[in-house]
């Protein structure tokens, strides 16, 4: 029970702290931004409307989401190790797992946070996407771009009230209220037709866009986890340089280790052990109206379970023996 | 006797670089034992290991050698840190939450209940003298404040041991004197103190027992009256004398003891001289405080039995 609160409330304190960062508002912002931007400077639809926009929009997600992820994930353990705050709150008792499970657990928070600010992005910029309709012909969805656009632009101007009127941080009010208006929009453009009209109810969402996002964020989650292990012992550069590693390996682990993996124990072993980033990629399984089925939604989810909670289970048992001062 | 708070044998400490190869030697071969209800001093030049000393005490740090006991326990075990306070050698504070904010988490992190929470927060602000500096981020603080913060989170579970780095560092005369007037209370409830500083004065003031490190080594141990008794000589004070008087007493001496006494007015000391002055001074202020303003000597709950 107390070790729960423990948790919490370090955790609490990881979020507050992680979302302070202008960095994590810079990368989420520009994520949205590059995300809706995409239909709007590209009339190339690769056979499909609103592929490019989605395509891309995932894309984003993954790779803003892995420097978000890993920046706020080592940020969050060297940062306090630096500046002496873990020295100061494991001289309390608090078991070095707590701490440990705290940091991941806040940081999470936070990937959660940037990714449903994304996952709404693409959701919009699907719908932005030159279309063609007997009746307007090729069309762009003005009106929700514009919305869309105006979001980032509203949230700043949220945080920047917050901060004079409440003296909060800037950048976190900015980063809450962004995936909120974000929601407003794509509920509300749907009484709109992409013309700019009234229109009857209809959102015109592609909504196998959330369960390919969801893949990506546990693959954030994942990643997450490792640049927290691999902080224990390295410093800020070393560990993102390392997360980008591994993130490498883990795009090509199916051309680098799969082909021999089989005849090759060696390969076998590295391929088991690279985390494998293609299976939360499922953007071209669900290109032309294909669905991402329930259940490899849920084997997707024990993987990235089982992968995560192994590194962390070695984080911690580093960190139980690192030195902290 | 009772069984000592701390007991360390032979406690060496080595800093190894990220390969394992040996860096800095900072601690040697070191005993020490403290007693309940004592305070205890760390003394040496800088980098002679008082810090990494402590961090061994409270599992920060693992031993290179040697043992290390707390309250009869590992360093390790969590739950003996329930009645031990810390106060780091930097003020070690996340830079965002407000005075209050900073004392409510640590508050959280030993499992007290909202209420005890509340008072002992209001009651420790109110005691390091920054009540009208509680909502603000301790980020913003002077280095002084966010030492009397440090302190305040150091005693906010009411500990039995108390480790103290370098306490006064950074602080007021009078939140010196202060801190030497707590520490007096705290031993007087049979609370054990360590600490460390440069400040000999004050070290003087408030420590039974004392060693000295340098270069990791422990090169001086003792109680202070054991080792700054001068036996030798003696000192007389009298408050009303006349020149003739001292005339007198001058030649007595000389053809009792046959050797000339040596004859001074005493001053009183610089840190008694400013914290009267800050005492009249804040008797008669009023513009509001922008620093600390000190009122209550010592947090009730430190005071109940
Ligand atoms: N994390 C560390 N890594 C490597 N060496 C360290 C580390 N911490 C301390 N040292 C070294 O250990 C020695 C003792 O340091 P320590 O901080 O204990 O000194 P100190 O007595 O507290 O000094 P000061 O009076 O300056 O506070 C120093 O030589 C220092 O450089
Ligand atoms: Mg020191």
């Amino acid at each position: 029970m107390r070790k729960l609160r423990q948790l919490w409330t370090l955790a609490a304190l990881t979020a507050a702290e992680t979302l302070r960062q202008p960095v994590c508002l810079l990368l989420t912002m520009s994520c949205v931004v590059l995300t809706i931007l995409v239909p709007l400077t590209t009339a190339h639809n690769f056979g499909e409307e609103g592929r490019l926009a989605r395509d891309s929009g995932l894309a984003f997600h993954l790779m803003f989401g892995l420097f978000l992820g890993g920046y706020a994930a080592c940020a969050a353990l060297t940062r306090e190790r630096e500046s002496g705050t873990a020295a100061a709150v494991l001289s309390k008792p608090v078991d070095r797992s707590v701490f440990f499970a705290a940091k991941f657990l806040g940081i999470t928070g936070v990937v959660l946070v940037f990714s449903t600010s994304a996952t709404l992005a693409t959701l919009l910029a699907q719908r932005v996407a030159l279309k063609y309709a007997s009746d307007t012909g090729h069309l762009l969805d003005g009106l929700t771009a514009g919305l869309a656009m105006g979001s980032p632009v509203i949230a700043c101007g949220v945080g920047a009230w917050a901060n004079f009127r409440h003296r909060r941080a800037f950048q976190s009010t900015a980063m809450a209220t962004l995936p909120l208006l974000l929601a407003v929009v794509a509920v509300g453009c749907g009484c709109f037709t992409r013309a700019g009209g009234w229109a009857p109810y209809h959102p015109q969402l592609q909504w196998q866009i959330v369960p390919a996002s969801l893949l990506v964020a546990m693959g954030l989650a994942m990643l997450g986890a490792i640049a927290l292990t691999l902080a224990v012992r390295l410093s800020l550069v070393p560990t993102v340089s390392t997360c980008f590693v591994i993130l490498l390996l883990g795009l090509a682990s199916d051309y680098v280790f799969g082909q021999s993996a089989g005849h090759a124990p060696l390969a076998n072993l590295l391929y088991a052990l690279t985390p494998n980033w293609q299976h939360f990629w499922v953007a071209d399984a669900i290109a032309g109206g294909g669905v991402v089925s329930g259940t490899y939604m849920l084997r997707c989810a024990l993987y990235a379970f089982l992968y995560t909670s192994g590194i962390l289970c070695l984080g911690i048992v580093a960190f139980q023996h690192a030195e902290v001062s | 006797m009772s069984d000592p708070v701390i007991c360390t044998t032979a406690l060496t400490k080595v800093f190894k670089d990220f390969w394992g190869r040996t860096r800095v030697p900072a601690l040697t071969a070191l005993d020490l034992k403290v007693h309940p209800g004592e305070v205890f001093g760390l003394l040496g030049p800088n980098g002679s290991g008082k810090s990494t000393t402590m961090k061994l005490l409270l599992g920060l740090l693992r031993p290179t050698k040697g043992r290390v006991s707390i309250m009869g326990r590992s360093p390790q075990h969590t739950a003996t840190r329930n009645r031990i306070g810390y106060l780091p050698e930097e003020a070690q504070l996340y830079q965002y939450l407000t005075a209050t904010e900073t004392l409510h988490f640590y508050g959280r992190l030993f499992g007290l209940n909202r209420t005890d929470i509340e008072s002992r927060t209001s009651q420790l602000i109110d005691m390091v003298g920054l009540t009208h500096a509680a909502q603000r981020p301790v980020g913003e603080f002077s280095r002084g404040m966010a030492r009397r913060i440090g302190l305040a989170q150091a005693l906010i579970n009411d500990p039995d041991l108390l480790i103290l780095d370098e306490p006064t560092a950074g602080l007021d005369p009078v939140g010196c004197r202060q801190i030497k007037d707590l520490l007096g209370a705290l031993a007087k409830r049979g609370k054990t103190v360590v600490l460390s500083s440069h400040l000999l004065a004050d070290v003087q003031d408030v420590c039974d027992r004392i060693t000295l490190l340098h270069n990791g080594r422990s090169i001086a141990a003792g109680t202070l009256d054991g080792l700054l008794k001068h036996s030798e000589k003696l000192q007389f004070t009298v408050e009303t004398h006349t020149p003739e008087q001292v005339e007198a007493i001058k030649i007595a001496i000389r053809e009792c003891c046959g050797e000339d006494p040596s004859v001074d007015v005493p001053t009183i000391a610089l840190e008694t001289f400013f914290v009267n002055a800050i005492a009249n001074a804040t008797g008669a202020a009023d513009t509001p405080p922008s620093g600390v303003s000190q009122k209550t000597a010592l947090a009730p709950f430190l005071g109940e039995p």
